[in-house]
């Protein structure tokens, strides 16, 4: 249940209509099961695999299999934490919407009500002032993590079950609204109908690829950790099926919840959906399209704006907390610091750190953040693990292990697989991501402040990575 | 207006993929119970 509501996050509702809808519509659903199939599934049951045989961290469990290799361990717990950064900030914008929800306070002007709430400058490099709605948000919800984390598996097994069903009913509920609008329909067909013409570019086999692995929540040290707390006889291959099923057919639902409300914006403005295009991006969609639709609504304007913004934020809270529980863990194992003080001081870093999003050029930071993170820190640590664990381990001993608990046994076509074809698929997406941040820098923005904002927590993770598998723990001290 | 053959299509697909998939390894998950 943890790790479906890990998996499930802000990511699904806005990120794949978006994708999906840039992509062909319907046409992106072929590569995208495609890609769930033969990378998402089979490195779902690597990381199960992983965690549940070594029964520890990620660096641990990387220690296990070598111990020159703990740092790739330390790595993949240390990127989450940096996604967790900017994720709880875009969490406490939804926090400050579901307030501002209840009477509709964006008012006719989303648009310029978002860039208020944000003291938005317009650009990274003009500072601005702070928002203190948006430093509010982040208090609560850092408190939240923690609260949630600090006496361990307990506390998150109580409220996943609260957080994992809810959410989902809530989009249900949302969708139903949604799809009883008039003009819904022209929004749901221009989401589903397919245009094959797509299916022969390149690019939307990748994006495909890149939606699946980012929105399993893999690469990330959170589905080992996760699989370290699971029975000994629990059934590993089922598990991940049910997994990455759930979240593909939230990912699916979603795409119904937006795509009839975006239909009956649409009408309603009079314009086709093809002028909204720009529109329905990543923080557009859940911050200006989502809400002006919502006043546009006939009747319970406010209750469907209230529990868009709280299924947002209970899909996001479990997302959140998954992302600092592996280094939590971590700390704890290698250095036996208590989890609850481990807990505590990662949650008082994040929000340091979260801070700096906090100013009137935080959402621009936040995107260039984004983009490298997503583009290349978690595709190299989904690399480096294919490799380590296929070609540095015996994977057959992993084979037989997850075979051992499970009822559905895995073949040879899963070594091959984790082997060839994701680390295939995963190379070719760096290189094409390199290639193309070298000839079009992301959003024409100087190289200097690439460097500085996007490259830098990159370098510094990964060197971080080293300098904690060398600090050595009190028992390889006394050794 | 109503829905383009192809879309109908896709949504069965999809429909029968992903949430036909879910339901068949949550059945198998609550039978080993």
């Amino acid at each position: 249940m943890a790790a479906i509501g890990s998996a499930v996050g802000l990511g699904n509702v806005w990120r794949f209509p978006f994708v999906c809808y840039d992509n062909g519509g319907g046409a992106f659903l072929i590569p995208y099961f495609v890609a769930l199939f033969t990378a998402g599934i089979p490195l779902m049951i690597l990381e199960f695999s992983v965690g549940h045989w070594a029964r520890s961290s990620p660096p641990n469990a990387f220690k296990k299999i070598n111990k020159k290799w703990e740092w790739a361990g330390w790595w993949t717990v240390l990127m989450p934490f940096i996604v967790a950064i900017y994720y709880i900030v875009i969490m406490s914008w939804c926090f400050s919407y579901m307030i501002y929800s209840l009477d509709l306070r964006w008012g006719e002007t989303a648009d310029s009500f978002f860039k208020a709430f944000l003291g938005d400058t317009g650009s990274p490099l003009v500072f601005g002032g702070i928002s203190i709605p948006v430093i509010l948000g982040l208090i609560a919800i850092w408190f939240v993590v923690f609260f949630i984390l600090y006496k361990g598996v307990e506390r998150i097994g109580k409220v996943v079950a609260l957080t994992v069903p809810l959410p989902t009913i809530l989009l249900i509920i949302l969708t139903i609204r949604g799809l009883t609008l008039p003009g819904a329909l022209d929004g749901v067909s221009y989401y589903l109908t397919p245009n094959f013409s797509k299916l022969l570019d390149a690019n939307v086999w990748l994006a495909a690829y890149a939606q699946v692995f980012f929105s399993l929540s893999l690469a990330q040290g959170i589905m080992i950790t996760y699989a370290s707390f699971l029975k000994k006889k629990s059934d590993l291959t089922n598990n991940a099926f049910i997994i990455s099923l759930a979240d593909a057919g939230t990912s699916f639902l979603a795409g119904f919840t937006v795509f009839s409300v975006v239909g009956y914006l649409a009408m309603n403005q009079g314009i086709s959906i093809e002028n909204l295009g720009t529109q329905i991006a990543g923080p557009n969609l859940t911050f200006i399209t989502y809400p002006t639709a919502i006043s546009l609504l006939p009747f319970a304007a406010a209750f469907f704006g209230f529990i868009f913004f709280i299924a947002l934020l209970t899909f996001g809270i479990d997302s959140a907390f998954s992302m600092i529980e592996p280094i939590s863990c971590s700390l704890n194992e290698k250095w036996k610091i208590s989890k609850a003080k481990a807990t505590g001081v990662m949650c008082i870093i994040g929000f340091l750190f979260s801070l700096m999003f906090s100013a009137g050029n935080g959402l621009h930071l936040l995107e260039i953040v984004d983009h490298f993170v997503a583009n290349f820190g978690l595709v190299m640590i989904g690399l480096v693990e294919c490799l380590v664990l296929g070609w540095m381990y015996t994977l057959s001993k992993l084979r037989e292990h997850t075979n051992q608990t499970s009822d559905i046994k895995i073949g040879r076509w899963w070594e091959f697989l984790i082997k060839f074809v994701v680390p295939a698929v995963l190379f070719t997406l760096l290189v094409v991501s390199i290639v193309q941040n070298i000839t079009n820098p992301y959003m024409g923005y100087p190289w200097w402040l690439i460097v500085v904002v996007g490259v830098t927590p990159l370098v510094t993770v990964f060197a971080l990575s080293f300098i904690l598998m060398k600090i050595k723990s009190e028992e390889e001290a006394a050794a | 207006m109503s829905l383009p053959l192809s879309a109908i299509v896709m949504l069965v697909f999809g429909c029968v993929v992903l949430y036909g998939g879910l339901a068949y390894f949550i059945y198998r998950a609550l039978k080993k119970r």
